[in-house]
């Protein structure tokens, strides 16, 4: 066997090792090895020393340029803060009536939950995975498949998850699929990744809606609460276009997600609370099951 | 005796070699997640490791490419990778490429490492389509990433070894990858 013949059959071989390797790791992972947890307990600070850069960098730049335009929003943004404070309190309010009422009827108990803020201190460089890592991870009390939002709306769920920080799966994904329905008129159906829609990434479509579907251009789709990683009603994004699928049976529509996934700082990852928190206090988001 | 202190010695500048080449590919991968992600142009995000890649196994020759492809992807796995092996495939290709193409085009030259970065970010992103699409499926058609994805990130990688290639260039040519311990 000549040099160059051991040189082919040894990349090869590599080939194939990676190739097992891929189809070994690839899957049924919740947890990062130990090595990798190491590195990534050690990388975390740094990788968020980094982001802080970069933000203050883009947030220095970008209040230049778009200072009047901040002062306008800033303005308007007062304004309905205070109007929702307002709002805050009656749906307060409500909500412990809504307790009573529950409890007076027999009615099955709300699964309810606190949310963890957390920082996003990298983001997933290549085009083909939608991920985020944050700063909290299963010395937080973290886990795999717990729902990450914003104030806008749903994010992701929890993907991978090491000591102080975890990787988060994002909606624009295309590994991945959310069950939704239209909140106006509760069409269930399925999230998905558009697929060459006008080369604009990031957008999503909503599929396997009946022909009689009703949904039209700026309804609001949110989570469905089905298939028990998502609670119920998070917002998920509004109707930018509603057609028919390829084969032309049933409906399918393009949306714009709620949350800005080019510009996410802070995040909430979404805990379960156990039963017995639920009366000390604590504000939390209900979901019914 | 003489043997015993040429393989020490071998041994150790692999060793420094190769630890200089993970802490650069660590630096890189920090750097990619987080600063980088707020330059984005276009909808489009250069791959910095996949061009250090290219630029040292062009200085270094085939020899050295397929190890420094294997560190990179495999850090980069830990860092991003849906899998291990996933990023370190695509990687040891690139280098490797990279490697055999600096055979035949002056590494003193900055066109002949921008051509190879521009040819070898097609391959290497033509092996993570491949891959993303056997292992876990792709949304998006062939075509459409070519002319979305792969040509304006090849461009974006054109420009970018204008000026990055010099630096790793400088930084062999002073040693920078295999520091003495004296």
């Amino acid at each position: 066997m000549n040099q160059t013949t051991r040189k082919v059959m040894g990349i090869l071989g590599l080939i194939i090792l990676f190739l097992s390797l891929i189809f070994f790791t690839g899957k049924f992972r919740s947890r990062y090895t130990f090595a990798e947890d190491l590195i990534m307990t050690g990388l975390s600070p740094v990788q968020g020393f980094f982001s802080q850069i970069g933000l203050r960098t883009s947030t220095f730049f970008q209040g230049i340029v778009d200072y009047e335009r901040v002062l306008e929003e800033n303005k308007k943004l007062k304004i309905q803060l205070a109007a929702r404070e307002n709002v805050h309190y009656q749906l307060l309010e409500l909500q412990k009536e809504n307790y009573r009422l529950r409890e007076m009827l027999g009615f099955k108990e709300r699964t309810e939950y606190s949310l963890l803020p957390a920082e996003v201190i990298a983001r997933d460089p290549s085009y083909w995975f939608e991920t985020i890592t944050i700063n909290k991870g299963y010395a937080d009390g973290v886990e795999k498949d717990m729902a990450v939002v914003t104030s806008s709306g749903l994010v992701g769920n929890v993907m991978l998850v090491s000591r102080n920080s975890s990787r988060v799966l994002m909606l624009t994904d295309s590994r991945r699929a959310v069950s939704a329905l239209v909140q106006r008129s509760r069409e269930p159906g399925f999230i998905g990744i558009v697929e060459g829609y006008p080369g604009k990434k990031g957008h999503l479509r909503i599929i396997n809606l009946p022909p009689e579907a009703n949904i039209q251009p700026g309804d609001t789709v949110i989570s469905s609460g089905l298939g028990g990683v998502f609670p119920k009603g998070l917002v998920i994004g509004h109707v930018l276009q509603v057609g028919k699928d390829q084969y032309g049976l049933l409906q399918q529509a393009i949306i714009i997600p709620a949350v800005n996934f080019n510009r996410l700082e802070e995040v909430f990852i979404v805990v379960e609370l156990p039963p017995e928190k639920k009366d000390e206090g604590e504000e939390v988001v209900p979901s019914e099951e | 005796m003489k043997v015993k202190r040429w393989f020490l010695l071998r041994n150790k500048n692999h060793f420094t070699l190769y630890l200089s080449i993970i802490i650069s590919t660590i630096i890189i991968m920090v750097i990619q997640g987080s600063l980088m992600t707020f330059f984005i142009v276009s909808g489009v995000i250069p791959d910095l490791l996949l061009i250090m890649v290219v630029c040292l196994a062009f200085i270094w020759g085939d020899k050295r490419a397929i190890m420094i492809g294997i560190i990179a992807g495999f850090i980069q796995d830990v860092f991003w990778g849906p899998a291990i092996g996933f990023f370190c495939l695509a990687k040891m290709i690139a280098a490797l490429l990279a490697g055999l193409a600096s055979h035949e085009i002056y590494r003193d030259q900055i066109i002949g490492p921008m051509i190879t970065v521009f040819f070898v970010t097609f391959v290497h992103e033509i092996i993570v389509f491949s891959l993303t699409g056997f292992f876990w499926g792709n949304t998006f058609s062939f075509y459409f990433a070519l002319e979305k994805f792969f040509l304006p990130r090849a461009v974006y990688h054109f420009i970018l070894t204008m000026f990055l290639y010099p630096l790793f260039y400088r930084a062999e040519q002073h040693n920078f990858f295999y520091p003495s311990f004296k």
